[in-house]
């Protein structure tokens, strides 16, 4: 019989749900936590509900996702209080075994733990360690992209992937920058999930390989080159049937029809998209580090203007992003 | 552009492919044949735009998901006065093979593209227009579009149809019941298509000469004989000149009959419509070609149509209506199409309960997937009008008559909210309150909200040298101790 996400939505893709979002954090009107699950607002109605770990599953087992998340006690990053850190950490565990006992498809529905910790070295190994015991099919690194400091999420990053198996698919949640993602993969992670390439796009930003353009800006208007040059995304490739979308075209349009956020969400995830095609091809040619080398040269000009928490963190794991080999 | 073909009227774009003796010949199946388009067969209806663009849908799902032949362009969508450019951007754009307007819409090549003055509908200008121009709305506020101007426009984008400046109001309680200004307007009109006409050929060459775009004269909003006058000068002194004619009150047209040398041109209907009902009846009254404004109105009150035409069978004797409200909650679990039988892209991949959920969370996506049906429900219903008027006249009068029938009045009226609707669209006036409820409020009471996103709408794409060498910063003010006394975390307040 067929689940009932299977009706709702017909997908050729692989989905991925969880039930509650980091963003609900800086978002909603908030929210206690307690043993039990998290008491909230319905962002609907305004009526409190409460989600508890065996809720959360069963919720996602009904949908039939492929990928499930873990209830999981987070609280912001940068967050001082160091006791309650403690407590969201270990909470987190003890609810990984609530949903694991409560999971109904475990030979369908890939269950997936999730590290917290905060910015806490220790803390995020004794997670790691008590997660790993778990044997969970896949394994995210959660509570980051809260506004914390490049260089502290990715020593965390580093920290887990460390500790983390060879052969488990490795999540870190909520990442997106370009940047950010090609030193994750350097530092060991596998997957990743962000909605800054379409929220940007309705902004009225384009991603190139250049750094990020803003197209609002008037000096676009006049501008009839492709969002990006060489670019194969369905609003800047050529040649025949090609939709031929000009810079000015879209500025006209920012902000104003929601046909530019629409053509501009199109190229900013084709971008995203291929950037990771050629991650894996770069690592499967056993050049990433001469991959990045490249990247960062694209974006910078100048080796000096290198974001220094790139180039530490990859200096972590024997990459020297400013050496001239490549 | 097509080579000047010496043994062709360049000038021809319409063959009618059968007339109708009903209503004096005014009622016919036709196609519209441009150089380079793809042939469109009448009645039929373009899209209309709004900034160059069909609402919601990008020139690849109009090219994949749609079946309209053209599109209805305004000029005032692309004459924003800026400090930083002496002239539109649209002037400027030079693509090897394609139109400027075209290229900078990039509307398909195959479609034919309309070029008005004003939008459809459009908002109506406080301070009216003027002896020599009109006032035009741009994103940038009101302005004065003359004919010069106007010809420039024209000779600039190179559109396939043009439509010249008519001296309307857009404002029908007051200026159309006034016999001085409909007086006027049929004066103005008329002048104003002179010195139009005599721009685009000074010499007044003979016909079958290409002066790039296709002219459709506008038909105006008054009775016969208020503008007989200046029907009869379009038909003697500019109907080798005219392609078309713009139809601004359809009531107009049984009048037309007399005048052979219009007759045989297409009829665009700019008129108001509201329902499926009125097309029929434009239809009826001859009309070839429509653009529809309840279309993208509809779409964007998030409600569905289903109507057919000829209408289906309908035993029970009910009366169907014209479209589904989608946000109702009735769809929340309902796994049927929008309409029953459609096979447009949103019918046969989702369903009313996806379509709901899509309009509650304010996807972009939900509007896009209205648009493709309700697209596909007109092309459709302008199908079934031709394969009736294929089967006889009266056959087709036989299927208006239980259209009436079966079908309600009115569009039913979408619950939910709109996606957002900008200055360009309507004007405002004081005091009046949003359209739409603001959904989310900041959880931080000053409205700092999340600097990152805020960084972001200003422009600074917050990545890169720029997001490094801070410190982790201390988000909340303050330890758990006094957030926990200010309420955080707290159900009640």
């Amino acid at each position: 019989m067929p689940s009932r996400n299977d009706l709702l939505i017909i997908r050729p893709f692989y989905i991925l749900t969880s039930t509650f979002s980091f963003q609900m954090v800086s978002l909603l009107k908030l929210a206690k936590i307690t043993e039990e699950g998290v008491r909230f607002m319905s962002p609907h109605d305004g009526t409190p509900m409460l989600l508890t770990p065996e809720h959360s599953i069963s919720l996602q087992n009904t949908i039939g996702s492929d990928i499930i998340m873990q209830l999981d006690d987070v609280l912001v990053t940068t967050s001082p209080d160091h006791v309650r850190m403690r407590e969201a950490m270990e909470r987190s565990v003890r609810w990984l075994d609530r949903c694991i006992a409560a999971h109904k498809n475990p030979d369908t529905q890939n269950l997936f733990c999730i590290i917290q910790g905060g910015l806490d070295t220790e803390m995020r190994r004794e997670c790691t360690r008590e997660m790993v015991a778990r044997n969970t099919p896949g394994i995210a690194i959660g509570g980051l992209s809260g506004g914390e400091a490049k260089s502290d999420f990715c020593r965390v990053v580093l920290t887990c992937t460390e500790l983390l198996p060879e052969l488990k698919p490795r999540y870190v949640m909520g990442i997106g920058y370009p940047e950010d993602l090609v030193v994750s993969v350097a530092l060991g992670a596998d997957m990743f999930d962000c909605v800054w390439p379409t929220r940007t796009a309705r902004f009225g930003n384009a991603i190139t390989k250049h750094g990020v353009l803003n197209i609002r800006n008037s000096k676009y208007a006049n501008d009839f080159g492709p969002l990006e040059e060489g670019c194969e995304c369905a609003c800047c490739r050529t040649g025949e049937g090609a939709m031929g979308i000009t810079r000015a075209f879209v500025h006209h349009n920012t902000a104003k029809e929601t046909v530019s956020a629409h053509l501009l969400s199109i190229h900013n995830v084709w971008y995203q998209l291929n950037l990771m095609r050629e991650v894996r091809n770069a690592i499967i040619a056993d050049e990433y580090p001469a991959f990045l080398r490249q990247f960062f040269a694209n974006l910078y000009p100048d080796k000096a203007d290198y974001p220094e928490w790139a180039v530490e963190a990859l200096r972590m794991v024997n990459i020297d992003l400013r050496s001239n080999n490549t | 552009m097509a080579t000047p073909n010496s043994d062709k009227d360049m000038r021809i774009i319409f063959r009618t492919v059968n007339d109708f003796i009903a209503n004096d010949g005014a009622v016919r199946l036709g196609r519209l044949s441009l150089p380079n388009r793809n042939p469109v067969d009448t009645p039929n209806y373009f899209g209309l735009t709004s900034r160059g663009a069909v609402p919601h849908m990008t020139p690849d799902n109009i090219s994949k998901h749609t079946e309209i032949g053209g599109v209805y362009i305004a000029i005032e969508d692309f004459l924003e006065h800026s400090r930083k450019r002496a002239y539109p951007a649209i002037y400027n754009i030079d693509v090897p093979g394609k139109e400027p307007l075209h290229a900078y819409t990039a509307t398909p090549s195959s479609m034919v593209t309309i070029l008005g003055a004003r939008r459809n509908p459009a908002v109506t200008a406080p301070s009216g227009n003027g002896r020599n121009y009109i006032s035009i709305f741009t994103s940038t506020g009101f302005q004065r579009l003359d004919t010069e101007n106007y010809h420039r426009a024209i000779e600039n984008v190179r559109p396939d149809i043009a439509i010249p400046l008519a001296d309307l109001t857009f404002n029908e309680s007051k200026a159309y019941s006034n016999a001085k200004r409909q007086l006027r307007m049929v004066e103005r009109t008329e002048d104003w298509l002179a010195a139009f006409f005599k721009l685009r050929d000074p010499e007044d060459t003979p016909r079958k000469t290409d002066h790039g775009a296709h002219i459709f004269g506008p038909l105006l909003p008054t009775d016969f004989q208020t503008q007989w006058e200046y029907i009869n000068r379009l038909a003697q002194d500019y109907a080798e000149k005219l392609s078309g004619l713009a139809v601004y009150d359809v009531n107009i047209l049984p009048d037309l009959a007399e005048y052979s040398s219009l007759t045989h041109l297409p009829r665009l209907s700019l008129d108001i419509m509201t329902s499926p009902h009125d097309i029929l009846r434009q239809v009826q009254l001859g009309i070839d070609l429509f653009t529809i404004p309840f279309l993208n109105s509809t779409s964007d009150a998030g409600v569905a149509l289903t109507f057919k035409f000829p209408p289906p069978p309908n035993p029970a004797a009910s009366i169907l209506p014209l479209g589904t409200d989608l946000w109702s909650v009735d769809h929340q679990t309902s796994l049927a199409p929008l309409a029953e039988g459609c096979e447009c892209y949103a019918c046969t991949r989702h369903h009313l309960a996806y379509m709901q959920h899509l309009l509650n969370a304010k996807e972009m996506l939900g509007w896009t997937l209205l648009q493709m049906h309700n697209h596909r429900v007109l092309s459709d219903f302008f199908a079934g009008i031709r394969g009736s008027l294929g089967r006889g006249y009266a056959a087709f009068e036989e299927d208006c008559a239980r259209f009436a029938r079966v079908y309600d009045t009115e569009i039913p009226k979408g619950t939910g909210t709109r996606p957002r609707a900008r200055g360009y669209h309507f004007k405002s006036e004081g005091g009046e309150s949003k359209i739409n409820e603001a959904a989310w409020e900041n959880y931080e009471a000053a409205g700092s909200g999340d600097p990152v996103v805020a960084a972001e709408m200003a422009g600074r794409a917050a990545t890169g040298a720029k997001g490094e060498g801070k410190e982790t910063p201390v988000v909340p003010e303050g330890g758990a101790e006094e957030l926990d006394k200010k309420g955080f975390a707290e159900i009640d307040k």
